[in-house]
C-alpha cells in the first residue's frame, strides 16, 4: 500500500517512490473500505507515487466527484493503493533529496541524530 | 436427521477474565452476542445466549469459555461438625441430581459437535447415520477409562459396587435427563437410530466392569474397555440399534449398541479422544475429571484435591461415569469461595485467548483487544500504533474492525520482522502497514491519525534501549501532534509510567499532593472496576467504565489531551494501567 500520507520530518511531502522491487498482489475488494480512504489521501500525491511506480494505470488526473458510487473508479484506486506493493526501493523527501530505503515492504524512516 | 441447525435455546455459559478484564467481556458480551442475565464476578462473567456456539468462541475479551453447570450460593460448610458431615454436605450441594449432569453433558456434547462440525473436524468415523453429531461429539468423550482420580486403589472396589448400581440408576437417571429440553433432540436422535448414547455405553460399562472387576488396572481400563466392544460388536451385527437398546438389561441390546460404538470407540482409543471427535453416544459413558479450586473458609476444611474426590467418587457413582485424570472427555471445573459456588465444564481446550489468527504474541490478546474497543474505531479510521512490536494490537484491531487501515511503527528490525510475519499470518498485509521509524519523530503530519493506541514497553517483558520515563514527554507530544481533533489515543503503562504520564497531562497543580495524583489503589471490591482518576484529591469514583473528567481548571500548558479513563487490568504478573485520552480542540 502507498502510504502516501507519510510526510518526511523536514516538512517534505509527498515523498517520492522510487521502487527496485514492485509486487503486485491480488487483494479482496472492499468498496466502502476504499471510498473511506479515498478523502485521506492526496490524490495528487497518489497519482505521482502510482506513475513514479509505473502503475498509474488509468486513475484519473482529478478525483471524481462521487466516487463513492463509481466502482470502475474505486477498483483502480483498490489496484494502486492495496495491490501494488513496493518490496524494495526507497522513499524520497522532495525537500531535502534525504533517502529512506524500503526494504522488505518497510521503510526506514529512522534519522540520524543531525537531522532530527 | 439432524434438526437443521438447531441452536441451543438460550444455553449458560462462565467465562473467565483476566483481572481487570470484566467490564470489557461484559460489554462485548452483550453486543456481539445480546447475552442476557450477564452477572459479573471477580475474575468471571456468567452470562445465557442462544447464539450459535461459533460467535460465542470468537469472544474477545474472555480467557476460558465454560459451559454453565451450576451456580449456587457459597457452601456453608464451617458450622458443621465433622469432617464427613462436611464432605456429605459438599457432596449433596455440589452434585444435586443426575438430571442435572445428564443435560449437562448433552448439551457440552452438542456443542462440541457443533463446534467441530464448524471446524470441519467432524472425523464421524460412526457408522450411524449423520447428523448425530451432538450425540456424537459426547460420545468421544466417553472412553471408558478406569477411575483414576483417587490416589489410591482403595476407592475402586467401592466403586465398582456403586458402578453396578449405578447402572440401574443411571439408566432411570439417563432417561429423566433425556427428559431435559436440551436433550430431546438428541434423544429423539438416538430413538431413531442407535444413538451409542448412554445406553450403550452403560451397558458397555456393565459389561466390562462385570468382567474385569478383579483384573482392572487403572491404566489399562480403556484398553480392556476396547477389547471388550470389539468383542461384543464382532458378535453384534445390528449398526444402529434402535432405542430400545433402553433396556440394557439384555446383554444383545448392548450388542448391538456396542456394535455401533465400537467403531468409533476403537478409533477414539487410538488416540487421545480429541475434544472434536464426534461420535454417536451418550452421556453416560463419560469419562471425566474434576477439577477443583477452592479459597476461603471451604478451604481451611478440604484442600482442592479432597474436593475434587469426594466429587468424583459421588459423581462417578451417580452418572456411572468413569474418572479418568489423564485425558478425560469431560472436565468438569468447580470453584468454590467464600463468594460463589460455581460448577462449569470448559468447551475448549485452549482458552480463548489464544488466537488463531496470531502467531507470535506480545501483549496479551485480551489486553490488546480491550484497548482497540476503547479507541473509537470507525470504517475508514487510521489508526497509528507508534511502539507496535510484533503488531498484538494492530491485528486485534484490524480483526474487530474491517474497513479501517492501520499503521505501525517500531524502531527494532527484529520486532518488526515478527510483525510483519504476523500480518502477513493473519492475512492482512493490505489492512496493515509497517514503518521503521522513531516514536520520537513520527513521519506523519500533524493531526492525520483517527487514533493512536499503544502499549509503551515497560521495559520489563520487552528490553528497550530508551529510557522511558526519560522520553517520555517526547513521545506523548509526537503523539499528541499526529492525533487529529477527536481523536482518542490510548496507551498500556506500567503505574510507574502512569504516575509519570498523569503528570504530564494533568492540570498542573503548584502542589500536588503526594501521591494523591495517581492511586493504584486496591480493588473497590471484587466485583467493581477500577477507576482512578486523575485530578488530584478526587477519589476514586464509584464502579463505572466511563468516568469522563472535566478539562483542565487553570489554563494549563496546552495539553489538548483531555483524559478519559483509566483502568486496571491484570497482565500476568504486573499490572498495567489502560489510558484513553481524547484530542480536544485548545
Amino acid at each position: 500500500m502507498l502510504t502516501s500520507h507519510v510526510k518526511g520530518v523536514t516538512k517534505g511531502y509527498p515523498l517520492l517512490i522510487k521502487a527496485t522491487e514492485v509486487k503486485v498482489n491480488e487483494v479482496e475488494f472492499n468498496p466502502q473500505f476504499v471510498s473511506r480512504m479515498i478523502p485521506k489521501l492526496e490524490w495528487s500525491a497518489l497519482l505521482q507515487a502510482a506513475e513514479g511506480l509505473g502503475h498509474r494505470q488509468d486513475l484519473p488526473a482529478e478525483l471524481v466527484s462521487e466516487y463513492e458510487k463509481d466502482e470502475e473508479f474505486l477498483k483502480k484506486v483498490h489496484r494502486a493503493l492495496l495491490e501494488v506493493e513496493v518490496i524494495e526501493g526507497c522513499l524520497q523527501c522532495p525537500e531535502s533529496g534525504r533517502e529512506f530505503p524500503i526494504s522488505r515492504g518497510i521503510p526506514n524512516m529512522l534519522l540520524s541524530e543531525e537531522e532530527a | 436427521m439432524s434438526e437443521p441447525g438447531r441452536e441451543a435455546g438460550c444455553v449458560r455459559f462462565f467465562c473467565t477474565a483476566g483481572s481487570g478484564m470484566e467490564p470489557f467481556l461484559t460489554e462485548e458480551l452483550r453486543r456481539k452476542l445480546e447475552a442476557e442475565d450477564v452477572t459479573q464476578l471477580s475474575g468471571k462473567v456468567l452470562f445465557s445466549s442462544s447464539v450459535r456456539i461459533h460467535s460465542v468462541v470468537e469472544l474477545k475479551a474472555a480467557e476460558r469459555l465454560f459451559l454453565l453447570l451450576k451456580h449456587e450460593s457459597p457452601l456453608q460448610l464451617s458450622s458443621l461438625s465433622s469432617s464427613a458431615k462436611a464432605a456429605a454436605e459438599l457432596k449433596s450441594r455440589l452434585l444435586g441430581d443426575r438430571k442435572q449432569w445428564s443435560s449437562a453433558a448433552l448439551t457440552w456434547s452438542r456443542l462440541q459437535g457443533e463446534l467441530s462440525q464448524g471446524r470441519g473436524a467432524a472425523a464421524n468415523t460412526s457408522s450411524t447415520p449423520r447428523g448425530r453429531r451432538k450425540e456424537e461429539g459426547r460420545g468421544s468423550e466417553e472412553q471408558m477409562e478406569e477411575e483414576k482420580y483417587c490416589d489410591g486403589k482403595s476407592g475402586k472396589s467401592g466403586k465398582r459396587e456403586g458402578e453396578q448400581r449405578e447402572e440401574e440408576r443411571e439408566s432411570r437417571g439417563l432417561r429423566g435427563g433425556e427428559e431435559q429440553e436440551e436433550a430431546q433432540t438428541l434423544e429423539k436422535k438416538r430413538k431413531r437410530e442407535m444413538s451409542c448414547g448412554v445406553e450403550e455405553l452403560i451397558l458397555e460399562k456393565r459389561i466390562k466392569r462385570k468382567n474385569h472387576e478383579e483384573a482392572d488396572e487403572k491404566e489399562r481400563q480403556d484398553e480392556d474397555d476396547e477389547e471388550e466392544r470389539r468383542m461384543i460388536s464382532s458378535r453384534g451385527s445390528v449398526q444402529s440399534g434402535s432405542r430400545k437398546e433402553k433396556d440394557r438389561a439384555e446383554d444383545g441390546s448392548v450388542e448391538n449398541m456396542e456394535h455401533d460404538s465400537v467403531k468409533p470407540a476403537g478409533e477414539e482409543d487410538q488416540k487421545p479422544a480429541p475434544l472434536s471427535r464426534i461420535r454417536p453416544d451418550i452421556t453416560s459413558s463419560v469419562t471425566f475429571r474434576i477439577s477443583c479450586k477452592c479459597t476461603g473458609s471451604v478451604s481451611r476444611l478440604f484442600s482442592s484435591q479432597e474436593v475434587s474426590r469426594v466429587m468424583g467418587v459421588g459423581l462417578s457413582r451417580m452418572m456411572n461415569w468413569k474418572v479418568d485424570l489423564k485425558n478425560p472427555q469431560l472436565e468438569v471445573n468447580v470453584y468454590l469461595s467464600d463468594d460463589l459456588c460455581l460448577l462449569g465444564i470448559p468447551l475448549s481446550r485452549l482458552p480463548l485467548a489464544h488466537r488463531s489468527y496470531m502467531k507470535t504474541t506480545g501483549l496479551r490478546s485480551t489486553v490488546a483487544w480491550a484497548m482497540t474497543s476503547l479507541a473509537q474505531i470507525q470504517p475508514g479510521s487510521c489508526v497509528v500504533d507508534p511502539m507496535c512490536g510484533v503488531g498484538t494490537i494492530l491485528i486485534e484491531a484490524a480483526q474487530e474492525h474491517r474497513a479501517a487501515w492501520f499503521l505501525g511503527v517500531d524502531i527494532d528490525d527484529r520486532q518488526l520482522q515478527k510483525a510483519n510475519e504476523n500480518i502477513e499470518f493473519a492475512e492482512l498485509r493490505t489492512r496493515i502497514q509497517l514503518l521503521k521509524a522513531s516514536s520520537m519523530a513520527l513521519p506523519l503530519p500533524s493531526g492525520s491519525v483517527d487514533a493512536l493506541i499503544c502499549d509503551l514497553p515497560f521495559g520489563r517483558k520487552f528490553g528497550t534501549k530508551t529510557n522511558m520515563a526519560a522520553n517520555l514527554p517526547v513521545i506523548v507530544a509526537e503523539m499528541e501532534r499526529v492525533l487529529r481533533v477527536g481523536g482518542a489515543l490510548v496507551l498500556l503503562l506500567s503505574p510507574q509510567l502512569s504516575f509519570l504520564l498523569k503528570k504530564l497531562l494533568s492540570p498542573k497543580d503548584p502542589t500536588p499532593p503526594p501521591g494523591s495524583e495517581v492511586c493504584p489503589c486496591p480493588p473497590l471490591s471484587s466485583t467493581e472496576q477500577q477507576t482512578v482518576s486523575t485530578q488530584p484529591g478526587v477519589k476514586p469514583s464509584p464502579p463505572q467504565e466511563r468516568d469522563t473528567q472535566t478539562g483542565p481548571q487553570p489554563p494549563p500548558p496546552p495539553s489538548s489531551l483531555k483524559h478519559h479513563t483509566t483502568l486496571r487490568v491484570s497482565l500476568g504478573a504486573i499490572d498495567g494501567l489502560i489510558h484513553k485520552y481524547v484530542k480536544v480542540d485548545v
